[in-house]
């Protein structure tokens, strides 16, 4: 072995280093929060780095646009308010429950918003109940959030899968048939929707001709599309979110899939419609919220402002979820005239939203036993190009209200335990 | 079920040959200057990010030609300016200067082209597939794995061939007679770092085509060329390019029969291999 090899890196090196490749998904980046007394203080714990990074961004413009209204409108309880973000990171639980104590433990917030993700939305919801604040579960759908998972402190904005699942199986079975394929990304959010449509299957007569769970972050889905194709289905269900939801779709259009197939799935982002090519806009899904709703009142004002914070780029349902989030803080404060999350929860059972806050027909509401929100979903079909706006990428075919397709509470396992 | 697992072997080449050119890149460099590249996902991002901005100005093909060519440039300058104060020191200080590397790619391109995906389109004839058979073999496919062939078969030539190359090989087994014998080492790393960088670019470009184009695109394909290495054996390009077909395949026929652990079964791989065969598939004895 010459002399030069003796700083080369060998096998072990090699290794150990792969390793430590593998360990900065775990590193936590630079947080960023600012202090300040006399003000009512909003914590966002949620992702800014990783495959969520956009999500997540996108939710806290929507947080900061409702920030500033209610600075505008003199505030909560006559204080101005601040937001306090914090990066969860996208895949890190244990990095988003140290932010979690960050955030209350120091900086003292009086309310707590977060997570993109189900299984960080679980952990802080814990957490936060433990601290006794009132949180919104901004983004994360898993049902057990506000199913086994609930609290008396945590509400959610976002949908539940089964509530998602549920909207969109009848025009899936009746239009497309009912021998379906399941490619599901291997985590809660992935289990739990697939589920959903068993369930839907097996009430309708349906036939489940197999299921690819597919690891979180694949980047190549040629071997389950593959084998989803080799069963010879009726429609194909994607039920990956974000990058993954890119990936497979790209490839499965690529693949030709969409001409021999249906194509479709439960929830569905303009996140991802907007980073797939134009061929590739494809399926019949489920959208959460969507910008182009002419005869809502107040939603071309909310489309505006948003533009304006978000690089004229319209909102998606993450701005949505944010902007809601905030302002359910706001509004329950304001009604107890209080910063008590006892009171502002008691209040929040049934709450209806009001209009220029819900930006969607229906008047959703806060449903009372396990504090989910009973919004309208929309379920339609993607479109190759925007007909009055690059970014009009979605057609809705029905809107379908919340408490029509969730389970009701006894059914969630919601056992809500409250204060003494 | 023959048909099945035939489709996937077949589809696992293609990937393989995917995950060999990334490796490939990685190796060159590992082998000559014995510098892990962290920043080899970061370079295939941003491989993947100037094909997108030049493809309105220069096409497709062109794209694909000068993406790669100014990513080498900019590896070029890194490895002058980082890189080398750092030759001869102990490898966790290049360790981690790359690694740092890493993250200051992945957040320049989400900081100049947003974290969001961006669409990236491939002429229209590519994106569809040849057979109705075989659906899985469209023309980017295709043309992937012949340009995947092509740049393995260049590589090779210039490295058994030409001038540079056999320097290159001679500088891997002994850098310091190398030296002695005249040879400007700093040039010959320079350039070679160059050559792995310009393999992660063209793997980026190529990359953008298939996945949808964002900052992280780099480092969710990165860890299967680690392991393309590792399991080819250090020190052997041909290895490598094994190595990564093999992982492609094992990976695809592991999705037939149990679907959920086609990822973890190049981590398994690796490991029979290496507690098997130490050293890899054709790597040399004593290079650990």
């Amino acid at each position: 072995m010459g002399q030069s090899r003796s700083f080369t890196l060998g096998r072990r090196g090699l290794l150990k280093a792969a390793a430590a490749v593998g360990a900065t998904q775990f590193v936590a980046p630079l947080a960023r929060a600012q202090g300040g007394s006399g003000t009512v203080k909003i914590g966002l714990d949620d992702p800014l780095t990783g495959t969520y990074a956009e999500l997540g961004r996108n939710e806290q413009i929507g947080c900061e646009l409702a920030i500033e209204q209610i600075n505008k409108k003199g505030g909560i309880l006559g204080r101005q308010v601040e937001l306090l973000v914090e990066d969860s990171t996208s895949a890190n639980t244990g990095t988003a429950v140290q932010k979690a104590h960050k955030l209350i433990d120091r900086d003292k917030v009086d309310f707590f918003l977060g997570n993109v993700n189900s299984a960080m939305a679980i952990a802080l919801g814990e957490v936060t109940n433990q601290s006794g604040v009132l949180h919104v579960v901004t983004g994360g759908h898993t049902d057990s959030v506000t199913g086994t998972d609930c609290h008396w402190n945590v509400f959610r904005v976002c949908n539940t899968t089964r509530m998602e699942t549920n909207s969109v199986s009848k025009r899936l079975l009746s239009q497309y048939g009912k021998k379906w394929y399941f490619l599901t990304p291997d985590y809660a959010f992935g289990h739990t929707l697939q589920q959903g449509f068993e369930a839907a299957l097996k009430a309708n007569g349906g036939t489940e001709l197999g299921a690819s769970l597919t690891p979180l972050g694949t980047t190549d889905y040629s071997s389950y599309l593959i084998q989803a194709q080799s069963t010879n289905p009726d429609v194909i269900i994607f039920l990956q979110a974000g990058q993954d939801a890119v990936n497979a779709l790209k490839q499965a259009v690529q693949f030709g899939l969409n001409k021999r197939f249906h194509l479709a799935g439960a929830q569905q982002e303009l996140e991802v419609l907007d980073g797939l090519p134009p061929e590739a806009r494809v399926g019949t899904w489920v959208f959460e919220w969507y910008w182009n709703q002419p005869k809502v009142p107040h939603v071309q004002e909310f489309v505006a402002a948003i533009r304006k914070r978000n690089g004229g780029k319209v909102p998606t349902a993450r701005h949505w979820f944010g902007y809601v989030s905030t302002w359910t803080c706001a509004l329950a404060a304001k009604h107890t005239k209080s910063l008590d999350a006892r009171k502002m929860a008691n209040f929040l059972q049934g709450f209806k939203l009001p209009p220029e806050v819900a930006l969607m027909p229906n008047q959703p509401f806060y449903r009372q036993g396990d504090n989910q929100l009973m919004p309208t979903l929309y379920v339609g079909h993607a479109a190759e190009q925007g007909k009055s706006d690059p970014e009009d990428l979605f057609v809705v075919d029905d809107e379908v209200k919340g408490i029509d397709v969730a389970p009701p509470v006894p059914e969630t396992g919601c056992k809500m335990k409250w204060p003494a | 079920m023959t048909q099945l697992i035939l489709f996937n072997v077949f589809n696992g080449l293609i990937i393989g040959a995917f995950y060999a050119l990334m490796a490939l890149g990685l190796s060159l460099i590992l082998n000559l200057s014995g510098v892990i590249n962290f920043a080899h996902g970061g370079f295939l991002a941003l491989g993947g990010y100037l094909a997108l901005v030049l493809m309105p100005y220069t096409g497709f093909w062109g794209a694909l030609v000068l993406a790669p060519l100014l990513t080498a440039a900019v590896g070029l300058v890194v490895e002058r300016t980082l890189v080398r104060p750092l030759y001869g020191r102990d490898p966790l200080y290049s360790l981690l200067l790359t690694f740092g590397l890493a993250f200051i790619l992945e957040d320049g391109t989400r900081f100049i082209w947003g974290a969001g995906t961006l669409p990236f389109s491939i002429p229209g004839w590519m994106t569809t597939p040849l057979s109705g058979k075989f659906f899985f073999l469209t023309g980017f496919r295709l043309f992937m794995v012949l340009l995947v062939t092509v740049a393995v078969i260049g590589l090779f030539l210039i490295l058994n061939r030409t001038r540079l190359g056999m320097r290159i090989r001679a500088g891997t087994l002994d850098l310091e007679t190398v030296s002695a014998l005249g040879v400007n080492v700093r040039v010959l790393r320079n350039l070679n770092f160059g050559i792995g960088i310009y393999l992660a670019g063209l793997a980026g470009a190529l990359a953008a085509g298939m996945l949808g184009l964002q900052p992280t695109i780099g480092s969710e394909l990165i860890m299967p060329s680690f392991v393309a290495i590792i399991i080819g054996g250090l020190g052997s390009l041909t290895g490598t390019l094994l190595g990564g077909l093999l992982i492609g395949v094992a990976s695809g026929v592991t999705a037939v029969f149990f679907p959920s652990a086609s990822e973890a079964v190049i981590y398994v791989l690796m490991a029979i291999v290496l507690l098997v065969r130490p050293r890899g598939l054709l790597g040399e004895e004593g290079r650990f």
